[in-house]
């Protein structure tokens, strides 16, 4: 007998002649949730079970595997033989003591001498025995005890599941770049394709020494937080400074941020390029702030080539905070730092800018060298 | 790197480290263990506080009790001293002080802040005037940490005990100690000071007290330091906060002069119209706050810092918290609020470094202001 958690996998069943790749990715995904503790991850028909793991710490295990992208749920439980006194073993170490409870079984393994109806009544009959405070409520029972018979003689016995985190593994779907602020919506954003089986890569922007190191560093944490989920180990970031001092001594005030989110979309689409990067996903909301317009969205996608994904454009904020609470970047999104996009802020920034009037503004300055020379400030930053 | 940023802590000083830390290694023994090796660090401990009054007053009269930092020593004195009534402080008192203030609103004691000036100095009438017969306790920072203003605490605690002597009078004296030349009086009845901005290791701190001034212990455990602060003592912060101060002590009126004529100087290099000042004329030669004109003196700080001078803003800007809580308690303007760059010099500063600092400042102000 032996204690293991239990991980079932939520779309994965869905993807026909994929389903080893997809397989191979989520148990990859499942290795690296568990870095740092010793254990053994076996996949049995439909399920991965940990096991050979420390005494106590399979609730370490289960919190760590129930974020991870593709799990539907898990369970801790005991693996233990299929036979009836073997199975009673376990299912009395797990079991409630008073109280109702129904025990529910699934034969796996159909040549069980055993219907599924026939274990749980002998195993509901020997609790009964066992515990004279409880008693079987089989329509609405305030425990359960689940039994699972395996083959080659082994069976899985647990009282609860947890759901996981669902969606698909993460490298799935390819990769992305995450071009992360400090603020409460690009992380969630990176958080909702990730969910859909995207890799990511980060990309940061910022104005030093108009912004502090204290910005740059809060956007690691928020990444660091974000890695739990996606995996991804690094940020990169890029300083748009000089892009911001010649945007506002030669262009007119109101396109400030239009303009810099131009350059911006420029720079990551490079970075994308570099980093084998499909899309570009941002945490933009339709109409949030001046920039999110659509407007100023068609202005950000006329220059680049890439799909721009953005997950979080038809969601209202308390949507997004709820989201971030959950995911628990928002405590820090909320630290008092400024991101790059508040230093030149003009008073009055356009919200619904001409592609024409944008374009005539941009003729003022030497787009490629600046983005050319802003690609020179780039760093790539272990978290 | 020409470090001007003292206020905010000092270099350590390297041969009162080295003296400190060879006598802790030979007694590193608990102060409380009651056999000899304890008994020993015990006297040290003793040595120490007595040497740490006695620069500034008379150890017959006053006690050091040792804490974790200047900030623990204003708790210490607010939540140890203040009783029924009220209490009075002013608006230009470091934070240590004014949030343990309001924290004793929140508990039901009514304070009084007193109105500062332009300069970051004290109203003294307008301060004196909220001290009355129901005033248990009255803080006032001896000189002002942002703009190095000077309070004439000898007097005010002289006028406060006039109006109400049964009244404890506490100065935060972390600026001040090592750095100013004075004594404490007897209406001063504590007296807050700290160790790294003379020298000497962040986490060494210390609230002298008048010996009969009745105070509440705040940290409670096992008794050190005469019930008043119990945890066992930082012996070796401590026997270095004793040979720092020891150091600074020996030169400190011919430091202060030298100083002095460099804070001048420094006034002088600075570009008139680049810079604004906003220390008083008679402030603490140790500190020079100025403002840097249509400028963010933060922006200004990290540019100065990448090419080898490091000075202190006002306070940590942020989006939530843009000013300092002082500053505009001064009523100063609000170019200057966006723009202060806090100097600070130390015995150790020369006048090359002086001059290079001004050129520094002078250059990177121009520079930006064409930028933004």
């Amino acid at each position: 007998m032996e204690k293991v958690v239990i991980i079932r996998y939520a779309e994965i069943h869905l993807k026909g002649k994929n389903r080893s790749y997809f397989e191979r990715v989520f148990a990859m995904n499942l290795e690296r949730a568990l870095r740092g503790i010793r254990h053994e991850l076996h996949r049995t028909s439909g399920r991965y079970l940990v096991e050979k793991f420390p005494e106590g710490r399979e609730e370490e295990i289960e919190e760590r595997c129930l974020r991870v992208f593709g799990v539907h749920s898990c369970s801790i439980g005991l693996l233990v033989g299929s036979d009836m006194d073997a199975l009673f073993e376990g299912v009395r170490l797990i079991a409630p003591q008073e109280g109702s409870f129904k025990v529910v079984t699934h034969r796996g393994y159909k040549k069980y001498p055993l219907t599924s109806m026939e274990i749980s009544a002998e195993l509901g009959g020997r609790l009964l025995e066992s515990f004279p405070k409880l008693r079987v409520d089989v329509h609405t029972p305030e425990n359960m005890v689940y039994v699972d018979i395996r083959e080659n003689g082994a069976a899985l016995v647990f009282c609860a599941f947890r759901a996981g985190a669902g969606g698909m593994p993460v490298g799935t779907s390819g990769k992305g770049l995450l071009l992360i602020s400090g603020g409460i919506d690009s992380p969630v954003a990176g958080h909702m394709m990730a969910k859909r089986g995207l890799s990511l890569e980060m990309l940061h922007f910022h104005s030093y020494p108009y912004t502090n190191d204290g910005a740059k560093e809060k956007v690691f944490s928020l990444a660091r937080i974000l890695s739990v989920y996606t995996g991804c180990g690094r940020v990169c970031t890029v300083s748009v400074t000089h892009i911001q001092e010649e945007i506002h001594k030669k262009c007119a005030a109101e396109l400030n941020v239009t303009l810099l989110r131009r350059f911006m979309f420029r720079i990551a689409e490079r970075v994308a390029a570099d980093l084998g990067c499909g899309c570009l996903v941002t945490g933009e909301s339709l109409g949030q702030v001046a920039s999110q317009t659509l407007e100023g969205m068609t202005s950000s996608n006329d220059v680049v080539r890439l799909p721009v994904l953005r997950p979080l454009v038809g969601f209202d904020k308390d949507e997004i905070i709820a989201r971030a609470k959950q995911i628990g970047t928002f405590e820090t999104s909320v630290l008092p730092y400024e991101d790059c996009c508040t230093v030149f802020l003009p008073e009055h920034p356009a919200t619904r800018p001409k592609l024409s009037f944008i374009e005539e503004e941009e003729t003022k300055l030497d787009v490629e060298a600046l983005v050319e020379e802003a690609l020179t400030t780039l760093e790539r930053t272990s978290l | 790197m020409i470090y001007l940023d003292n206020a905010a802590t000092t270099p350590p000083d390297g041969e009162a480290l080295a003296r400190a830390a060879k006598e802790y290694e030979e007694c590193y023994f608990n102060p409380s263990a009651r056999y000899r090796g304890g008994f020993a660090a015990h006297t040290l401990l003793e040595e120490a506080r007595r040497e740490i009054v006695s620069h500034i007053a008379d150890a017959g009269k006053y006690e050091a009790i040792f804490t974790s930092c200047g900030t623990e020593a204003d708790n210490q004195a607010v939540f140890g001293g203040a009783g029924r009534g009220n209490a009075v402080t002013t608006a230009g008192e470091h934070a240590a002080v004014y949030e343990s203030f309001l924290r004793l609103r929140e508990r039901g004691t009514e304070v009084r802040f007193a109105p500062i000036r332009g300069d970051g100095s004290l109203d003294a009438e307008a301060f004196l005037s909220l001290v009355d017969e129901k005033t248990s306790f009255v803080s006032v920072v001896h000189v002002n940490n942002e703009t190095g203003a000077v309070n004439d605490i000898i007097a005010l605690a002289r006028a406060v005990k006039k109006k109400n002597p049964r009244c404890i009078f506490h100065s935060d004296g972390v600026q001040a100690y090592g750095k100013l030349p004075f004594r404490l009086s007897e209406g001063i009845d504590l007296y807050s000071v700290s160790a790294h901005k003379l020298g000497g290791l962040k986490g060494t701190g210390a609230l002298l007290r008048r010996k009969g001034c009745t105070l509440r212990p705040y940290l409670f455990g096992g008794g050190q330091e005469g019930g008043m602060r119990s945890g066992t003592e930082n012996v070796l912060g401590i026997l270095d906060f004793r040979y720092a101060a020891e150091g600074r002590f020996a030169s400190l009126e011919e430091d202060y002069g030298r100083i002095k004529a460099l804070r001048t100087r420094m006034k002088s290099l600075l570009d008139p119209a680049r810079f604004g000042i906003i220390s008083p004329e008679e402030g603490s030669p140790y500190l020079l706050s100025v403002y840097a004109r249509g400028l963010r003196g933060e922006v200004l700080q990290r540019v100065l810092y990448d090419r080898g001078l490091a000075v202190g803003t006002g306070s940590a800007c942020s989006s939530k918290k843009p000013h300092s809580r002082i500053l505009e308690a001064a009523k100063v303007s609000s170019e200057a609020l966006d723009g202060v760059l806090r100097i600070s010099f130390s015995a150790r500063t020369d006048e090359e470094e002086v001059c290079a600092a001004a050129r520094l400042m002078n250059e990177a102000a121009e520079e930006y202001a064409n930028k933004v």
